[in-house]
């Protein structure tokens, strides 16, 4: 079953395409990695999720529900860090975490249980606008998985952070279908990155999807089609390649 | 539990001190008015609540103006500038609530230095004015009047706060509207209950029979610049 399906979904801005007719199919429990380099529209598609910008054309599923049934009965299933994290910057970690814990009407042990997931017990008291890059990071990871949402939309969320950092939040993100049985969609513009975390992966460029399905079938469908196959990063840089050559002698013609 | 939320949002910003500050530094205008020259207005004739407003409340409407104009920005500026509205809008949280609550922080902020002003005028009338000093029932309606009156003013800067991620600008525009709003007289009724223009105009100076018909235009003003929200509000995702 599939928990994210989106069905031709386009998001143009005048002439420009973000997104061109996505198909996506994430199934529920699994870890979906998005990948593409910057601006291909992962953080565009992302935001259509969320119901922070609406689509041109197609639509999307979420668990079932479709945006013409209202954003509310969606976002109540899904917790999100999209493009940098976003806070007060005036209120401390801990006030931040029970705003977002107020609105979802969570008990107030969940603040203290995001934040030690995320490492921040110790900085619970100081102010956001204090807080390192890594910490806003993290905390914006605490205000996605207070509540244990069955969905998690992360966008780039080991951005800013130290490589231990970066190992433990793999950690935890690789941890979490397991532990609380939620889908994570999360995207990144490093296949390493993506290698190590997810169980499918969908790779988008230029708004277009270029390939979806495992990582086996990826390193399958990269050797039938002739990409390089001893490391994943080159074999989606030829393919990222490839697609920049082809679009560019489109557009010539 | 919005109204709470909003508030929360404001700590360590000090909304609550420039509120007290401002509605003081407005009180503090008739009793210095006063204290310079008595003999100015306790010679004339009438009752003293009239006498008082005449005196003073162009300066003290203005600077009550200008707290709102302040507040309204400072409360968006809160929101925008570390990118927690995002945060908000990726919540299960009505858009609007947002707006709603913040205007509800508002209103209570505006309340709170009227309430102080209106404490002003009540002393002054006790300390110059002991033989005719203001009824209770006739400050409440005064200020209450003007707490009305102010209502089009709170939600159109409300509004363009909320368009405006970058606060100088949101802020440029409600003192420029300040200034603008001072400059409209009152011989054209309607014109002169417009945003940032009604708050200048005092309930013993409107004729009894159009006082209903200023609170009535006001507070539709109120309810069309919170619909302009509403409309913003849902046109705006398909543009970002």
């Amino acid at each position: 079953m599939n928990m994210i399906e989106t069905v031709q979904l386009t998001k143009s801005y005048g002439n420009f395409t973000a997104v061109s007719d996505l198909n996506l199919h994430i199934p529920k429990g699994h870890i979906y990695g998005f990948l593409g380099p910057n601006g291909a529209g992962k953080s565009t598609t992302m935001k259509l999720f969320l119901g922070l910008t609406s689509p041109t054309s197609g639509y999307f599923t979420i668990d079932g529900k479709t945006l013409s049934s209202g954003r509310i009965p969606i976002l109540k299933k899904i917790g999100s860090l999209i493009e940098a994290p976003a806070f007060y910057g005036n209120l401390t970690g801990e006030e931040n975490l029970d705003i977002i814990r107020r609105i979802l009407k969570l008990p107030k042990s969940s603040v203290d249980d995001a934040l030690k997931l995320t490492g921040l017990t110790e900085y619970r008291k100081r102010q956001v606008k204090k807080y390192s890059l890594g910490m806003k990071q993290r905390l914006g990871l605490a205000g996605a998985l207070i509540g244990r949402p069955p969905i998690l939309i992360l966008d780039e969320p080991t951005n800013g952070l130290d490589p231990v950092g970066i190992h433990e939040i793999r950690t935890l993100i690789r941890s979490l279908p397991a532990q609380y049985d939620c889908t994570v969609l999360v995207s990144s513009h490093l296949l390493s990155e993506i290698e190590l975390l997810a169980d499918d992966v969908g790779i988008l460029n230029h708004g277009h999807l270029l390939f979806e399905g495992t990582m086996d079938a990826l390193r399958e469908y990269a050797f039938h089609a002739g990409y390089p196959t001893d490391n994943l990063e080159e074999t989606f840089l030829a393919m990222v390649q490839t697609d920049n050559a082809v679009r560019k002698r489109g557009e010539l013609r | 539990m919005i109204l709470f939320l909003e508030q929360k949002k404001l700590h360590r910003t000090g909304y609550l001190p420039i509120f007290l500050a401002g509605g003081i530094l407005a009180a503090i205008v008739p009793l210095v008015n006063m204290a310079v020259r008595p003999d100015s207005f306790t010679g004339l004739s009438g009752r003293a609540f009239p006498i008082l407003m005449d005196a003073n409340w162009g300066m003290m409407a203005q600077l009550t103006i200008l707290l709102a104009v302040c507040g309204c920005c400072l409360i968006y500026h809160t929101e925008y500038a570390d990118k927690g509205d995002l945060k908000m809008n990726t919540l299960p949280i009505r858009q609007f609530s947002l707006f709603f609550g913040k205007f509800g922080i508002s209103l209570l902020s505006v309340t709170l230095a009227l309430l102080i002003q209106g404490a002003a005028l009540a002393l002054a009338c006790f300390h110059w004015f002991p033989d005719r000093c203001v009824s209770l029932k006739e400050l409440i309606q005064g200020m209450g009047f003007e707490l009305i009156l102010l209502l089009p003013t709170l939600t159109l800067m409300l509004f363009a706060a909320s368009l405006c991620q970058n606060m100088w600008i949101s802020l440029g525009i409600g003192v420029i509207l300040t200034f603008a709003g001072s400059m409209i007289h009152d011989e054209q009724l309607l014109l002169s209950l417009l945003p940032f223009a009604a708050p200048y105009r005092m309930l013993h100076a409107i004729p009894p029979e159009k006082a209903n018909l200023c609170l009535t235009f006001c507070a539709a003003q109120a309810f069309l610049f919170g619909a302009m929200e509403l409309i913003y509000l849902r046109i705006r995702r398909n543009f970002v």
